[in-house]
């Protein structure tokens, strides 16, 4: 089980932005902890994989419309809203 | 009433409270005078709204005053982990992320008390996004462990179990993915259940590792814990992994002086503190005193737990959590910029380090290239480890071990090293991985600090495993004793 991983690009796709300090941190922290992951790799493992189902019933339920929050409950927790919407940076550009 | 309100079992007081005897009102009063005495120092609870507690208190006096109680919890006070979604209180999961965010809904289980009429008592303080076992990875504030001040309670519900040790609160919910009700109880001298994969809704539980969560009830009794665990467990459609008891059928405790308890081979031995050691046989040494038939088991895949639990826990993180963007709620980042810089700053500025190490792990091993070298071959570990559980509780009712290899530590001491920390849970992963219920029950001490021991289940065995907690609670009476504040 070969380490080998980027931290500039682990951090692009877990979305994080990390100085130079938490780059050399978290890289000798994951490397620390990845060693010890070794241990799976040496396993002698069964084929198959756990899914984590415990129950066997079929658990969904029917789709059908029910309760929900509402847009002034939504509003009221968002960072920022207007006229009872949602606001965010442009994501679209008038030119595009 | 001359003794303290605060040192009672919640079911003295729903008896006191049922002849009479007690107002809710009294009793909380009690409680918030024993919460200005106390909770600064330990640093259980990070909210309380008193005057919405006593209101509620009024209103249940008013039903039972009108003959209409709902049950052995009207009145009583219940705190909860501030991961578990009530409407009109915070639910911040001690995140800057979160942290002004008041939930616009209650959780299930929020729902469930409500209904059972138990007083809805405060947020109590955890590990940012249940990532912990010491929360000191809380955003908000410390808590420290009631026995001594300078160790941690364990995490990542150590509000709860510090609340209840403290006597802040009779009873208390805690959430658990890796052990994180069952180690905090252990290190705070309480009693902590994990209950069976969805026997309890998690509608409301802010997910952290979906495979692995379990909300569960905890409290100073076996007894307590119980009545706890009746109120919370019920069929919920909006968590489709619950199924609720009233679909399956909880195995009957029985006779806990017949119980076959299987003791597995090494548990006792290397990592784990002498004195836990010593706590943990003597309390093999009461059940065998008591008829019940002890045999060594066999776990061979043991080693491979921890590992296992810190990949699936990880993936599954780094997945929950991509949901905090800054967008539709929690901290959106004041810096300008494209949505896409805008969801990165939010990210970075609103989570700890402890959330950010989780989710960099959890992403690594989801990635392409090394997903089947690690995310693949952990889910292959846990189908083996969950294999050799039920194949030695095919043998035997429970399993028997320290819930944690070594009392408290001291606040700091493993701030360093996130490895060492997550060797806490080296006990208490297997029965998240294969979804087994679990309890830790009080059986001495090391030194002043409290040691508990750990019973794992069959899939709905919790009734045994209470039933086995009690024989031993009544003969020892460990979990009574409350540290001196």
């Amino acid at each position: 089980m070969a380490v080998g991983f980027d931290i500039d690009h682990l951090a692009k796709l877990a979305r994080l932005s990390l100085t130079a300090e938490e780059k050399a941190l978290y890289s000798s922290q994951l490397n620390q902890i990845l060693g010890h992951f070794q241990a799976l790799a040496d396993a002698d493992l069964p084929a198959t994989i756990d899914d984590a189902r415990v129950v066997d019933e079929a658990a969904l339920r029917s789709d059908e419309p029910g309760p929900v929050l509402g847009a002034e409950a939504v509003t009221r927790i968002a960072p920022a809203s207007r006229d009872g919407q949602i606001s965010v940076p442009r994501v679209v550009d008038d030119e595009a | 009433m001359a003794d303290a309100l605060h040192t009672l079992a919640a079911a003295e007081l729903g008896r006191r409270l049922a002849a009479g005897a007690l107002t809710s009102r009294a009793l909380c009063g009690a409680l918030l005078a024993r919460y200005q005495a106390v909770n600064d120092k330990v640093g259980a609870f990070t909210h309380l709204d008193q005057a919405d507690v006593l209101a509620q208190a009024d209103a249940s006096d008013a039903r039972r005053q009108a003959g209409q109680g709902r049950g052995p919890l009207e009145g009583i006070p219940v705190a909860i982990k501030d991961n578990i979604a009530v409407k009109g209180q915070p639910l911040t999961c001690s995140s800057k992320m979160l942290a002004p965010l008041v939930s616009p809904y209650d959780s299930h289980v929020a729902e469930r008390l409500r209904a059972a009429g138990a007083i809805l008592y405060g947020r109590l303080n955890m590990d940012e996004f249940a990532m912990g076992s010491s929360t000191e990875n809380s955003a908000i504030r410390k808590t420290l462990n009631p026995w001594d001040l300078a160790r941690i309670p364990g995490g990542s519900s150590g509000g709860s179990a510090a609340a209840l040790a403290s006597g802040l609160v009779p009873l208390a919910l805690g959430s658990d993915t890796g052990g994180s009700i069952r180690q905090p109880a252990s290190h705070c001298g309480v009693v902590g259940l994990k209950p069976t994969y969805g026997l309890i809704s998690r509608f409301g539980l802010v997910a952290f590792a979906s495979s692995l969560d379990q909300i569960g009830p905890m409290a100073r009794s076996v007894e307590d814990c119980e009545l706890l665990l009746n109120a919370l467990a019920s069929a919920d459609a909006r968590d489709m992994t619950c199924f609720g008891p009233s679909d399956r059928t909880l195995t009957p405790g029985g006779d806990a002086q017949k119980l076959r308890i299987g003791i597995p081979k090494g548990f006792l031995g290397k990592g784990v503190a002498p004195e836990v050691a010593a706590a943990v046989k003597a309390a093999v040494e009461f059940y065998r005193a008591q008829g019940c038939a002890i045999s060594e088991v066999e776990l061979p895949s043991a080693d491979l737990a921890v590992p296992t639990y810190y990949v699936v826990a990880t993936a599954e993180a780094s997945s929950n959590l991509g949901r905090y963007d800054g967008v539709r709620y929690g901290h959106r980042s004041a810096t300008a910029g494209t949505p896409f810089e805008m969801m990165t700053a939010s990210r970075s500025e609103g989570f700890g380090p402890e959330v950010k190490r989780r989710i960099l792990l959890g992403t690594f091993v989801l990635s392409a290239g090394y997903a089947d070298a690690y995310y693949v071959r952990a889910l292959r570990a846990r189908a083996k480890i969950r294999a050799e559980y039920l194949a030695a509780l095919a043998g035997v009712d429970v399993l028997l071990t320290p819930t944690v290899p070594t009392p408290a530590f001291k606040v700091g001491e493993k701030a360093s090293d996130p490895l060492q920390l997550y060797l806490e849970d080296i006990f208490t992963i297997p029965a998240n991985l294969a979804g087994l219920p679990a309890i830790s029950v009080p059986c001495g001490k090391s030194g002043h600090l409290p040691v508990g021991f750990h019973l794992v289940g069959a899939p709905l065995s919790e009734a045994k495993l209470l039933a086995a907690g009690r024989l031993f609670e009544t003969a020892h009476g460990y979990a009574h004793q409350q540290p001196a504040l």
